[in-house]
């Protein structure tokens, strides 16, 4: 048990060391031999889900005990409390933005009962739990609740002025995107206007001016056309269309599942050019169903 | 079958390289005792699989009764690119399964990441000599020159062993493959991916029957994933599947076509005083094995191993832990990566034993009748002939006593992950990271 406030910063700091450590890991798996790794990405993103939720629970007795963070203010001192160095605080402000917790309906809560019994209970929010012990302190309320956190505290508001935006990383194009309600605008479907995603990504970078250009190959594989990469230099707006096509057939079977051409053809009566008929229709069916990978950060 | 209790174990013999530098390639990824324990096949990070057998002369010198020689070597799986997903798939051997011996071959599915194969591997002790048309190196003859007719004979030569690709099961697992089983109808075997199984006849290649799919109509709600199957012993329409989430669901082919619905589901609920940030990572389970008996399987996590009865959903009948001084270091385990080693686990012959690997080239023994359990090394310092394994120990905090190995020195990257017990005798397999180590008990 935590009694002390020093404990408690160790804590917290090692909360902020799983997030920093575990971003590192999904970002490093991107370029692992044989492909992402499905299983060890979901665990990963558990340890950050939970490391997330017990940052914020900190945080929550810190401050005041709120539910919503509807103050971008409050959400950019957070951001600044971070101590993640280098490149690694963009991707983790970036993710941190964009965490809109994990789905889960078999949710326990650790709190634990006067009588002693830990209570099971789906989706307590952290008041409840205070409900529960009433005569604990904050501190020791927001540690037993901290795997059941009301979930509508995760999210945070997105610094972009429109609603329901998130940017995501898919980890089969390793394109960075941004989705306004659930749509694409990226530019997977061939259209020339450039990717939204770049541009609201950069707005998300701190003040800091000198993270202020994102390196697209940061998150590029080391190998195969992205449409991504178009915008970097005026040699590759000039690049033939025909790798543009390519790359939009490599980019859409990806997003349509991670199985590629095998999934793609256990769709017995989609054929291609229905397919590129309908792209639009089809992405942003394909991201309502979404790709595993992109689970992988959005979780986060 | 020999299985009784054990109270030594013997070194019996070490395969593969003395040096420290590892070859990557010759990373052990899988090891397997066939149906009768007399072949012994490993696969290992290149694609190789490599089978020793018993040599059947020295049974009768109890000694020398587990001396398993080189018998077949071949590439399995070679690495292979997926141009689409610009994707490396890794030529790893995942999993060997023998199928039961039916005519004089022997056959074993092996398989990657993606592709299953079916090995037939034969002898030949005989070739033709002497035949009318041909000269001895192959070339035909003249015709002209023919007057007689002559029928080859069989003539003895040096054993030849080959290994032929029978079967290519390929292009149905979107997700990388962790498991395959053999039904016990000698017809058809499972493959398990992520998060689908597939049903296949051992004769057809181009198509296999989808039985389970979790992969949720919305990836976003993806929690969990399918970490290993198998099929009951006995009961061909039966198997098993455990999930990342610690549950194992038992399915009944007969129930529907696509086993989706589980008929049992064993789940121990979580303490909650336990509770960290890694409780999802150390609960997922690794390995599943049905007992020889099909009455219990058995699970491996991180940290234990759990038996359940068949009859029993809400809990295991027994839990076993392997390495709990662990748990402490689960921050540091999940740094390196070694919170994610995938350890199996394995029964010995009539399931009276449980053996697992841990790390230091540790591996635990646990007797169920006798409730005692063992803690032994596979080192090449304890490699001398006949030399009894001495039982070692862990200090998990405070005054390390004399031949204590304090948790803070244990070597992790020297993991045990493959281990395998003969199934009549008790003759062990111990897979290190390169070598492959066979133990046997004393024998007075």
């Amino acid at each position: 048990a935590q009694n002390t406030f020093s404990e408690m910063m160790e804590c917290v700091f090692d909360a902020q060391n799983l997030i920093s450590i575990s971003l590192r890991k999904i970002q490093s798996s991107r370029t692992q031999r044989g492909g992402i790794k499905l299983h060890k990405n979901l665990l990963v993103t558990y340890v950050l889900r939970n490391a997330r939720q017990f940052y914020m629970s900190k945080n929550l007795s810190q401050t005041q005990r709120t539910h919503h963070y509807e103050d971008v203010s409050a959400v950019r001192e957070r951001q600044d409390y971070f101590e993640l160095t280098g490149s690694l605080t963009e991707l983790g402000d970036d993710f941190y933005c964009n965490f809109t917790g994990v789905e889960s309906d078999t949710w326990h809560c650790g709190a634990h009962q006067p009588n002693g019994q830990p209570a099971e209970v789906p989706h307590q929010d952290a008041s409840a739990c205070a409900m529960l012990s009433p005569s604990d302190s904050d501190l020791m309320v927001s540690e037993a609740c901290w795997s059941c956190a009301d979930k509508s505290s995760w999210e945070l508001p997105i610094l972009n002025a429109q609603a329901n935006q998130k940017t995501v990383l898919d980890l089969d194009t390793h394109v960075v995107t941004t989705v306004t309600n659930g749509y694409f605008h990226s530019d997977c479907c061939a259209q020339s206007k450039q990717p939204q995603g770049a541009q609201c990504y950069t707005k998300k970078r701190k003040m800091d001016t000198s993270y202020h250009i994102v390196d697209p190959e940061f998150y590029l594989p080391d190998f195969g056309p992205v449409p991504f990469k178009r915008m970097r230099t005026d040699e590759d707006l000039h690049s033939d269309s025909d790798q543009l096509d390519s790359t939009n057939i490599s980019n859409l079977i990806s997003v349509l599942g991670s199985g590629g051409l095998s999934e793609f053809v256990s769709w017995q009566q989609t054929d291609l050019e229905q397919i590129f008929a309908a792209q639009t229709i089809c992405l942003k069916h394909t991201l309502l169903t979404g790709s595993g990978w992109t689970r992988a950060i959005e979780a986060f | 079958i020999m299985c009784g209790p054990v109270r030594d174990w013997c070194f019996s013999q070490v395969k593969g390289a003395i040096d420290d530098d590892v070859a990557e390639a010759d990373i052990i990824s899988t090891v397997e005792f066939n149906h009768t324990g007399e072949l012994l096949a490993t696969g290992d990070k290149g694609g190789r699989v490599v089978i020793f057998q018993q040599e059947i002369e020295n049974k009768n010198l109890p000694q020398f009764r587990s001396e398993y020689n080189v018998y077949s070597t071949f590439q399995s799986h070679e690495p292979e690119f997926d141009y689409l997903k610009s994707l490396e798939i890794e030529e790893k051997i995942n999993k060997i399964r023998w199928l039961p011996q039916k005519n004089a071959a022997q056959f074993l599915l092996s398989t990657n990441d993606k592709t299953i194969k079916l090995w037939k591997i034969s002898e030949r002790d005989k070739r033709p000599e002497g035949y009318n048309l041909k000269e001895e190196d192959g070339r035909y003859k003249d015709p002209n020159t023919i007057t007689s007719l002559r029928v080859p004979v069989l003539i003895p030569m040096d054993l030849m062993v080959e290994a032929s690709p029978r079967r290519v099961f390929a292009n149905a697992h979107t997700y990388h493959i962790n498991s395959i089983s053999v039904n016990s109808d000698d017809e058809t075997y499972l493959s398990a991916d992520d998060l689908r199984i597939n049903l296949w006849h051992l004769e057809i290649t181009d198509r296999s029957f989808n039985i389970v799919d979790i992969k949720p109509a919305n990836m976003e709600e993806l929690t969990e994933v399918i970490t290993a199957a198998e099929f009951h012993p006995h009961q061909c329409n039966t198997f098993v599947y455990s999930s990342s989430k610690g549950t194992l669901r038992l399915c009944d082919m007969r129930a529907s076509a696509l086993c989706d619905k589980h008929s049992k589901l064993f789940e121990e609920p979580e303490d909650p005083s336990n509770r960290s940030f890694f409780s999802e990572i150390i609960s997922s389970i690794s390995d599943v094995k049905f007992s020889h008996n099909g009455r219990y399987m058995m699970t491996r996590d991180y940290l234990s191993v759990k038996i359940w009865d068949l009859n029993m959903e809400n809990r295991p009948v027994e839990t076993y832990q392997v390495h709990e001084y662990l748990r402490s270091k689960l921050c540091s385990l999940y740094e390196n990566d070694c919170i994610f080693d995938k350890f199996e686990c394995c029964w010995n012959g009539n399931d009276s034993v449980v053996m697992t690997g841990s790390y230091n080239n540790f591996f635990r023994m646990f007797d169920r009748g006798q409730r005692r359990d063992v803690t032994l090394e596979a080192s090449r310092e304890n490699s001398k002939p006949m030399q009894v394994l001495k039982p070692r120990k862990v200090c998990a905090g405070g005054k390390r006593k004399k031949d204590e190995i304090s948790v803070d020195s244990l070597d992790f990257n020297k993991k045990i992950l493959h281990t395998a017990w003969h199934p009549q005798d008790n003759i062990i397999a111990v897979a290190t990271t390169n070598n492959l180590y066979i133990f046997q008990d004393k024998v007075n």
